[in-house]
């Protein structure tokens, strides 16, 4: 899920912290401008690995501060195409589930990628599978009887695998002479997320294909 | 800014979770002894200077903590694996010929069951076939081997920087909260034995 990426950048450290050794204060400018952010068509860093090479600090025109160029390591979570990760439903509507792994959020399963054939239930709020079953449309999966159910709730722990990732650079544009103050504000897109499958054997909710306990159906154990 | 080379190298879970935890040591280490300098300074009557205070990024400390706990979580064999296990889990895959995807993967997931296999690995039937079990062997080997975690200091952390980053404030005041909040959290890990518990209230009682 992580990968270390090597960037380079001008980093300027403040008249405050000269008093601090040069890399420590490099490295915590570093994580202070890059740390949780989405870097477009790298992914999400997490923090500096090490730093490769620093120059020498040059005062610039116009302020106090020493300016670095810095090439550096960093941490990025980028999850490759195929990848089989562990993340915890976060929340399932109509159009698929919402994974999620604590510091990243936007990782979703399109209806299209759950396992078929499958349905969502609006009482619980939750989708279905319903394996080994003739049904084809979502009529006749909801009236199947609930026991023989296999809910995907909230919280539950799954393994999914990873299909593709967008990236969205949301930059605004320049603002338009003619539309005087009125601001449009359209639907804010997530800057980086990930489209999961959980349709095959082996994924979905871990729970399912635990062979540990004798007395699972024939179908959980491969 | 250029990113030079996007993905220069692979890391497993575990290596991101000892980066992080390094990292997470070095800034409680570094605010113990903040609060120290601090409150000797405020004893002797001198000018609070703030030299070596550096601001802690909150984005940091967010995404440092959330990632520790996920990748702590019960369900994942991070916490069963050490450097010794992973090497010798790796040296174990060689004979297999695996690509280095399926091996990171394996690293990460430690699989071991066949149908886990099965999704880590392609064409596992044409592949491995009957290698299957002993691959799965090799994994649960590595898995048993556990070397001893300091589990307490992580612990003890998300408790306290959690009420520390929910609230905004500068860095005196919750510099103040983390005296108070300090004392609650060693009463609760009496069974840790190592001394950091015991040096914390130490301090606290010069009062």
């Amino acid at each position: 899920m992580f990968v270390l990426s090597i960037i380079k950048d001008t980093i300027a450290i403040l008249p405050t912290n000269f008093g601090v050794p040069p890399e420590q204060a490099l490295i915590a400018e570093i994580n202070k401008k890059y740390a949780n952010r989405v870097l477009h068509d790298v992914g999400l860093c997490i923090c500096v690995f090490d730093l490769v090479e620093a120059g020498e600090g040059k005062v610039r025109y116009g302020d106090g501060c020493l300016w670095y160029k810095v090439r550096f390591r960093m941490v990025v979570c980028r999850p490759f195409a195929s990848e089989v990760i562990l993340a915890k439903v976060k929340s399932s509507d109509e159009d698929g589930i919402r994974l999620s792994v604590g510091f990243f959020d936007d990782i979703y399963v399109p209806l299209a990628y759950l396992p078929q054939p499958s349905a969502f239930d609006p009482n619980e709020r939750a989708h279905f599978w319903l394996p080994d079953s003739e049904a084809t449309t979502p009529h006749e999966l909801l009236e199947s009887a609930t026991a023989d159910r296999m809910y995907i709730d909230q919280g539950e722990v799954v393994r999914a695998r990873v299909e593709a990732d967008e990236f969205y650079d949301d930059e605004p544009g320049p603002p338009k002479a003619a539309e005087g103050v009125a601001v449009k504000r359209e639907a804010r897109r997530a800057p980086y997320s990930i489209i999961c499958s959980i349709a095959e054997q082996g994924l979905g909710p871990v729970p399912w294909w635990k062979s540990a306990q004798p007395a699972d159906d024939a179908m959980d154990q491969e | 800014m250029e990113v030079v080379n996007a993905r220069s190298a692979l890391l497993s879970n575990f290596e991101v979770l000892n980066l992080l935890r390094e990292l997470d040591a070095d800034h409680i280490a570094r605010t113990k002894t903040a609060i120290r300098v601090k409150k000797e300074e405020g004893a002797a009557g001198k000018n609070l200077h703030d030299t070596h205070t550096e601001e802690i990024s909150e984005n940091l400390r967010t995404v440092e903590l959330e990632a520790i706990q996920y990748l702590s979580a019960d369900y994942q064999p991070t916490l069963h694996q050490s450097d010794k296990s992973i090497t010798q889990l790796v040296r174990g895959l060689q004979p297999f010929g695996l690509s280095k995807s399926e091996k990171l993967q394996i690293v990460n997931l430690a699989p071991t069951e066949p149908v886990e296999l099965y999704v880590i690995v392609e064409e596992l039937e044409d592949r491995l076939g009957n290698q299957m079990e002993d691959l799965l062997a090799v994994v649960t080997k590595s898995l048993h081997d556990r070397a001893p975690q300091p589990r307490h200091e992580t612990i003890t952390v998300p408790e306290r920087k959690n009420t520390r980053s929910e609230i905004a404030l500068e860095v005196y005041e919750e510099v103040e909260q983390e005296t108070w909040e300090y004392d609650a959290n060693q009463m609760e890990f009496d069974d840790t034995g190592e001394g950091a518990g015991v040096e914390g209230d130490l301090d606290v009682d010069d009062d």
